[in-house]
């Protein structure tokens, strides 16, 4: 029994090292510079694939990998944060998830194209395999390694910032940047290195973990949301946060799954749910949460609202047209499958710019609200009745208090937390499918009706094989009935109710409330003194927009004639966050563009190149660099250039006439 | 030639202007005070000057010299200061730590004054100088923020509300301070101040600023004759 649970602990402590090694870089990156960074588990896959190379090349091994990979990662580190981060300092951190989304996307296609998709093994040495003993219990020297080299380094770190003039501007620098340049000091130089330093820190730690759990290119994806997570925990910025949140996870993570199974995957979650309600600022966090820095909401530009409504009107009628060209221009699969797509997540983009360029919320677990929409929509056309408006419409009354409650919940905790904290509900929905039998035993309860319990659901399988139909109870079956060209009818039904949704929204953002939500987005204080209940109102948000996401998901879940889970999978809401940026953000119309710009290109790119991938991710990084406004900022930009308009810094002298009125 | 010459300068935020082409100079030797209302501009002035906020158009010669848009890197390393509104001391960063965070590093080391040379002068904060920025007082997180200054070798020091919300006794000994400072140790000080009788009392020259112009320029005590110009640009305005 003793032995067992030191040997649980030893593993804990061993994960929780890895967790530290990774946080530490993550946390300190973000006090420092503000910059969410989701390509940190890249570099920690790139750390181990460096290593693998190191150590499987004639004369190298894994120690010469451990000194080698580390440098190698600092390297690309250092040369990401000169070339794509630094432009972005000053601006939400919100540009830096769009521009390390991009960056992840090309980093991991980089790694497939040189190590090929398939696992890697890397074996330890001799000197840290096999056990030792001591006071009666066994320790595999491996676990005693990676502790042994994760408290080091842990303790160096600590000993650079607390006792060097490095770590002395650099602590500086999280607390006030600004305040370091006007005492002479080039902060810049200092980000490049602590964004080096944080990159060889997640590299070491791949590379150790390699031995244990292999090389793989999916690695980054595995420990990235869980890194977050103990960063949120220890609060962003404190590395003693990040120590502390890091060793907690790793133990706790591990006991829990042989104790409470059921929790295995969600504890983590929980637990960051739970210390964020009670201090929004995480365990170590500061108090006092950072300048949000710029937010660019894109504007009209340089076309006028009539102007405007009349490309809308056109998009749609070419929209409704374009069947009669299936079978001539192009396949009905392409209307029935990319177009459908197309539309269903120009609606979730929408969703996601009802709170987040209007409310200034930037959810991280919009995905939540997709898969639920989805999964009940699938579960009512099984188990209910098989009406698609039905479906659809249970669906969006689900998510409408679920999206309540969660709003109550997280809408107090502010910024990169809130975003933290949406992602950890969605996370723990994500988990449901698959534990349904361990739920429903903790809920056979003589005292709980059994109505309350889940169906199956059936894990990563997902539900298949339903079978909608158009009627209210019966009528024609969906997929049965085409109109012209081979295209199915359900394109029409996902048509009208995106074009529904969006004339919804717009009419919301031009009512009262859409003008206090603007109101509240540009100044938030002020709008508090005045007497709104600035909380209600985005709560408010929140809740149109959950059940536009939840419609969105329960669409394209008929669309797929069922649903799974990675209709839940967090990367869903990166990627509607991307399209909603791409687009640009508080307009309603531009993020549905952003999301035709990104299927577009990627069905462009498909078959062009196998890196498709990565091209998408340069893109990305070139996108939030150059066009922050979005798509629909470019008619404004390219007519500036051209008229020779107000060059740098020369201001307009007339107030910009255009108004800025937003909803069309 | 003066030490600090602002002309014509421009600037504002996005595309709200605030200086609407202000121009100022100060002496070496010098205490100038630039007052006004609230929001008229003085912050922006002062941010131009050291180039937290690059000038619309306009120019800012320091020591002879072009400095206009200059990062504040480039201006505090030839000698200018800025003590920003609200101190910004780092709040968790002891005394020293916010001290020796000024010095210029191992490059230049020799050039400035030293933590210690600068602690000597400033005896209260002698006496703290283990505790956080956090911790001190708004008398002591105002001299500390501008001990920080010296020690970063400023020989102009741009003081922004230094004596905003401290109580009377501690606003003379911020006084004393400034005299100090520019008496024994020759620094040149533009000082921005809402408390228009303890800049008097300090400044040799004047300027009122109102909606991002000058409006008058002249001796302290000139100043403190105009009463006509008081009242208009200085008193508790009633629109
Ligand atoms: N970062 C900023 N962005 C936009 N507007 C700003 C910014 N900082 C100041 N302003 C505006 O510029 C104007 C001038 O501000 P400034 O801070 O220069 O005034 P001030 O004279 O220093 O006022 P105070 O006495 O209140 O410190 C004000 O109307 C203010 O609202
Ligand atoms: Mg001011």
């Amino acid at each position: 029994m003793a032995s067992a649970l030191v040997e649980q602990l030893l593993n804990g402590l061993t994960i929780g090292m890895v967790y530290v090694l990774l946080a530490a870089g993550l946390s300190v990156v973000f006090g420092v510079m503000d910059v969410i960074n989701f390509a940190h588990g890249e570099l920690f896959a790139l750390g181990a694939y460096f290593g693998y190379a190191v150590a499987t090349v004639d004369g190298g091994g894994f120690w010469a990998a451990l000194v080698v990979a580390p440098l190698a990662v600092a390297v690309v580190g250092a040369a990401i944060e000169r070339y794509t981060v630094r432009p972005l300092y000053g601006r939400n951190p919100l540009y830096h998830i769009l521009l390390t989304f991009g960056l992840v996307l090309v980093l991991k296609d980089g790694i497939e194209l040189v190590w090929g998709p398939r696992p890697k093994e890397l074996s330890a040495p001799a000197v840290i395999s096999g056990t030792v003993e001591a006071f009666g219990f066994t320790y595999p020297r491996y676990s005693l390694f990676v502790i042994g080299i994760g408290a080091v380094l842990a303790a160096g770190t600590w000993l650079a910032l607390n006792h060097t003039r490095y770590g002395l501007v650099i602590r500086a620098g999280s607390m006030d940047r600004e305040m370091v340049t006007y005492l002479g000091i080039d902060i810049d130089r200092y980000y490049t290195l602590v964004f080096a330093f944080g990159a060889a820190l997640a590299a070491i730690a791949g590379l150790v973990l390699a031995p244990r759990n292999g090389v793989d290119p999916g690695m980054g994806d595995s420990v990235i949301i869980p890194a977050f997570v103990v960063v949120v925990l220890g609060g962003l910025g404190s590395f003693r946060g990040a120590v502390v949140g890091g060793l907690g996870v790793g133990v706790v993570q591990t006991v829990m799954r042989s104790y409470v199974p059921v929790l295995e995957g969600l504890v983590v979650f929980l637990l960051m749910i739970g210390v964020l309600l009670v201090r929004p600022q995480g365990l170590f966090g500061d108090p006092e949460f950072e300048e949000a820095g710029d937010l660019f909401t894109a504007s009209g530009g340089v076309l006028t609202d009539a102007r405007r409504r009349q490309l809308g009107v056109a998009v749609v009628a070419l929209l409704a047209l374009a069947p009669l060209g299936s079978g001539v221009l192009y396949s009905p699969f392409l209307l029935n499958s990319l177009f459908v797509t197309v539309l269903t997540w120009a609606l979730f983009a929408l969703s996601l710019d009802f709170v987040m360029g209007y409310a200034g919320l930037v959810s991280l677990g919009h995905v939540l609200f997709y898969g639920v929409g989805a999964y009940v929509t699938v579960l009512v056309v099984m188990h209910a009745v098989p009406s698609v408006v039905l479906a659809l419409l249970v669906g969006v009354a689900i998510c409408l208090p679920l999206a309540w409650v969660i709003g109550q919940l997280s809408i107090r905790v502010a910024g990169v937390y809130f975003a933290m904290i949406t992602l950890g509900f969605a996370e723990l929905f994500a988990q449901i499918p698959n534990k349904v039998t361990q739920i429903n035993a903790l809920l056979a309860t003589p005292w709980l009706p059994t109505w309350l319990r889940l169906p199956a659901l059936r894990g990563n399988r997902g539900l298949f094989g339903i079978d909608p139909v158009y009627g209210l109870t019966g009528g024609p079956g969906v997929g049965a009935v085409q109109v012209v060209g081979g295209v199915d009818l359900l394109y029409y039904v996902v048509l009208a109710a995106v074009v529904g949704s969006y004339l919804l929204a717009r009419r919301l953002m031009q009512a009262p409330f859409g003008s206090v939500l603007q109101g509240i987005r540009e100044a938030e204080q002020r709008a508090e003194f005045v007497g709104y209940d600035v909380t209600a109102y985005k709560r408010r948000a929140f809740v149109v927009s959950g059940g536009l996401a939840g419609l969105a998901g329960g669409l394209q879940a008929l669309a797929d004639g069922g649903v799974s889970t990675s209709y839940l999978a967090w990367i869903q809401s990166g990627k509607v966050i991307v399209m909603t940026m791409l687009g640009g953000m508080g307009t309603l119309y531009g993020p549905m563009l952003g999301a035709g710009a990104f299927f577009g290109v990627k069905e462009f790119l498909l078959p062009v190149t196998e890196q498709w991938q990565g091209v998408l991710g340069v893109l990305f990084v070139l996108f939030v660099i150059f066009v922050p406004e979005g798509l629909v900022s470019i008619p404004a930009t390219v007519q500036a250039r051209f008229a020779g308009g107000p060059s740098g810094g020369t201001p307009v002298e007339e107030p910009d006439p255009v108004d800025r009125e937003v909803g069309d | 030639m003066s030490l600090l010459e602002v002309t014509d300068l421009r600037a504002g935020y996005g595309e709200t202007r605030v200086l609407d082409g202000v121009s100022l100079a100060v002496d070496a030797g010098e205490v100038v005070t630039l007052v006004g209302r609230n929001g008229v501009g003085k912050t922006t002035t002062l941010r131009a000057i050291v180039g937290a906020i690059t000038p619309w158009a306009g120019t800012v010669r320091y020591d002879g010299e072009d400095v206009t848009g200059l990062s504040p890197e480039a201006t505090v390393a030839r000698g200018i200061g800025f003590v920003p509104e609200e101190r910004r001391v780092f709040p968790g960063l002891t005394v020293t730590e916010n001290l020796s965070l000024a010095t210029h590093g191992g490059s230049d080391a020799g050039r400035g004054r030293s933590v210690e040379s600068v602690l000597d002068t400033f005896e209260p904060l002698d006496e703290r100088r283990d505790a956080t920025g956090q911790h001190l007082s708004g008398g002591e997180q105002q001299m500390l923020a501008i001990a920080r200054a010296l020690v970063a070798d400023a020989d102009l020091l741009l003081l922004d509300e230094p004596t905003e919300g401290l109580a009377p006794l501690v606003v003379e000994a911020v006084a004393d301070l400034v005299r100090n400072a520019n008496e024994t140790d020759g620094i040149t000080v533009l000082l921005v101040e809402q408390n228009v009788a303890t800049a008097l009392e300090l400044a040799d020259h004047a300027y009122v600023l109102d909606q991002g112009r000058v409006v008058y320029e002249g001796t302290a005590a000139d100043l403190e004759a105009a009463t006509d110009v008081v009242d208009r640009h200085l008193g508790v305005s009633i629109d």
